[in-house]
């Protein structure tokens, strides 16, 4: 195991870039207050695709608080725009494989029914209790 | 006041929730085709077709796919109300990628007003393929009752067993008595058909109404024939699914019908020779009639609604040279390998013909001279990099090819097919492996000998 010292600003928190490296497990440690702190979209769910992390940035920019998503089948119910084979499927085959995935994709959200371009980063790790898709707005 | 605001803040969560989990693509644009606003399930469906990965504009979204979306939409004299209702919009097939995939999309679009429109577009592949089960299964029934041929028809239980044996098993399978309380997969070779499958079939003429499929049968001395099985659930207050099975057969009773019926006969001997009559033997594609036949039907719709339709010819360079060093197999190999190329990079709505030895052509549907020009290069680029690998070698084989367009349904099939003739000759003179389009100044006579053992 490759121990990474990652940049600390202060001593209360680190932060977290979307394009960091090993980024699930630095995820899975944070609060959800310190998820909040970050400049793009967090979503964390599980292996029956239930949202279990919802972040500020996220719940913003959808316009949806955290209690109508959180529980809720994320490609079903939260977010269906991604149900097709270029996210929903890359997690059913991660997951299916039982491999990694980390890839980064140019995407269009419809948040509050505007298309929005953004980056896409989806994470998955064999063992790992919570998946994430990651949101980062395009500059225009 | 604060209250007001709350209550506000709230009603418009729920209604933006409402319309992120509509099970149905809504789209609003402008009469250029950018988009306004736009829902998840829009989202969902268009992006895996968009040429650009964007959703600013429908039109250009959908180029690829739906390319008659913006002449429909410019060229309607609607004032308000439908434009189009339930346009079928087919998708490219076999990307390989998934049951995720649609197949068949439905595009409705409705005029507000002078600037508005508002766009409905629903993924109906389950509900086409269930309608066109439904149209097979009622021409079939009326096979049946109006007595082509001969049939047997048992009862089976809940478990798809054999319920009680009747001559009519006994005329058309062979099968005996004994047979009772068997499965009804019997009567298929063993490697045909799984208990889970059997099933499965069972389902399907629980949500459908019937099943039917037709494959090859045995006869109870062992010999084959083609049949056509249905199976339908009979009416029977309080059925159980399906579940458990009771110890003995029948013991609930009959709970479907099995209807077989032998169609090693002519008749549909003569439905496979009308479907080979229009494709190529060898490469499974469009013959050269059925490329004559869709392209008539191209240019009587383009005079209707004018639009573009271009032709690319091809031909395998140096292909005698193939033939004479790996023999016809290795020839008919490298036919079959750029086929599949073909097949794979044009789009659905085109139509991939052979129509000679070594010679292809495609009939692009709404595509104009620049874009099919560019199409045609990059097929040449891509066949040139695709080996294909024949008794361990690999074998590299480059394309020619002549891009020719109608526009608006002008001139006719043939001009159009010679004009494209002219350019690939033209694309050979310049060195092949590569396309060019047809130039009205460089009409040149082609001689027919010039073309063999290019």
């Amino acid at each position: 195991m490759i121990n990474i010292h990652w940049p600390r600003v202060g001593t209360q928190f680190m932060t977290i870039a979307f394009d960091f490296p090993e980024l699930a497990t630095r995820l899975d440690a944070c609060s959800s207050e310190e998820l909040d702190q970050l400049d793009f979209g967090v979503i964390g769910f599980d292996a029956n695709t239930e949202v279990s992390r919802y972040n500020a940035f996220e719940s913003q920019a959808a316009g949806l608080s955290p209690q109508r998503v959180l529980g809720h089948p994320l490609f079903t119910n939260v977010a269906p725009c991604m149900n097709n084979f270029m996210v929903a499927q890359r997690f059913d085959d991660a997951l299916e494989q039982n491999a990694a995935l980390d890839e980064t994709i140019d995407y269009v959200l419809t948040l509050r029914m505007r298309p929005v371009k953004v980056a896409l980063r989806l994470l998955s790790t064999p063992g790992s209790a919570t998946r994430y898709v990651l949101v980062k707005r395009q500059p225009k | 006041m604060t209250e007001d605001l709350a209550q506000l803040s709230a009603e418009y969560e729920a209604l933006i929730q409402f319309l992120y989990l509509a099970p149905v693509g809504l789209v609003q644009l402008d009469s250029d085709g950018e988009i306004a606003m736009i829902n998840p399930i829009a989202a969902q469906l268009l992006m895996p077709h968009s040429r650009n990965g964007g959703l600013d504009n429908l039109f250009v979204a959908l180029e690829d796919i739906a390319p008659d979306l913006r002449n429909l939409c410019q060229q309607s004299t609607v004032h308000s109300g439908k434009i189009c209702d339930g346009m079928h919009v087919h998708l490219h097939a076999g990307s390989g990628c998934s049951k995720r995939m649609p197949q068949i999309l439905s595009i409705t679009l409705l005029r507000l007003d002078a600037s508005r429109i508002m766009a409905v577009i629903d993924d109906i592949t389950e509900q086409v393929r269930r309608e066109c089960r439904q149209r097979q299964n009622d021409a079939w029934l009326n096979a049946v009752l109006t007595g082509i041929t001969d049939y047997a028809l048992a009862s089976l239980d809940a478990q798809g067993r054999l319920c009680e044996w009747n001559p009519s098993i006994g005329r058309v399978t062979g099968f005996g008595p004994d047979t009772e309380g068997q499965s009804y997969t019997l009567f298929y070779p063993d490697d045909a058909i799984t208990p889970e499958r059997a099933l499965d079939r069972l389902r399907e003429a629980d949500a459908d109404g019937w099943a039917l499929d037709e494959s090859r049968l045995l006869r109870a001395d062992g010999s084959a024939f083609w049949g056509s099985v249905m199976i339908a659930p009979l009416p029977q207050a309080d059925r159980e699914a399906a579940g458990d099975a009771p110890a003995l057969p029948c013991e609930e009773g009959p709970a479907y019908c099995l209807i077989l019926r032998d169609v090693s006969d002519k008749r549909d001997i003569a439905e496979r020779r009308r479907r080979e009559a229009f494709s190529d033997h060898l490469t499974g594609l469009a013959n050269r009639r059925a490329l004559f036949d869709a392209a008539s039907q191209e240019f009587e719709r383009s005079r209707a609604a004018p639009r573009p339709t271009a032709m690319i010819i091809l031909d395998a360079d140096h292909f005698k040279a193939i033939n004479d060093r790996y023999g016809h197999p290795g020839g008919d190999a490298v036919l079959q390998h750029l086929a599949a190329i073909l097949l794979d990079f044009f789009r659905e709505v085109d139509v991939v013909a052979r129509i000679g030895g070594e010679e292809f052509a495609v009939l692009l549907p709404s595509t104009d001279l620049a874009h099919a020009v560019d199409l045609a290069e990059r097929l040449c680029a891509r066949v040139a990099l695709d080996a294909k690998s024949f008794d361990g070698q690999a074998i590299v084989c480059t394309i020619s090819a002549g891009v020719a367009v109608a526009a608006d349904g002008h001139g006719g099939v043939d001009l159009l097919i010679k004009q494209a003739d002219q350019a690939l000759y033209a694309a050979k003179r310049a060195g092949r492996n590569r396309a060019l389009a047809w130039q009205p100044d460089a009409v040149v006579a082609v001689p027919q000998e010039a073309l063999d053992g290019a």
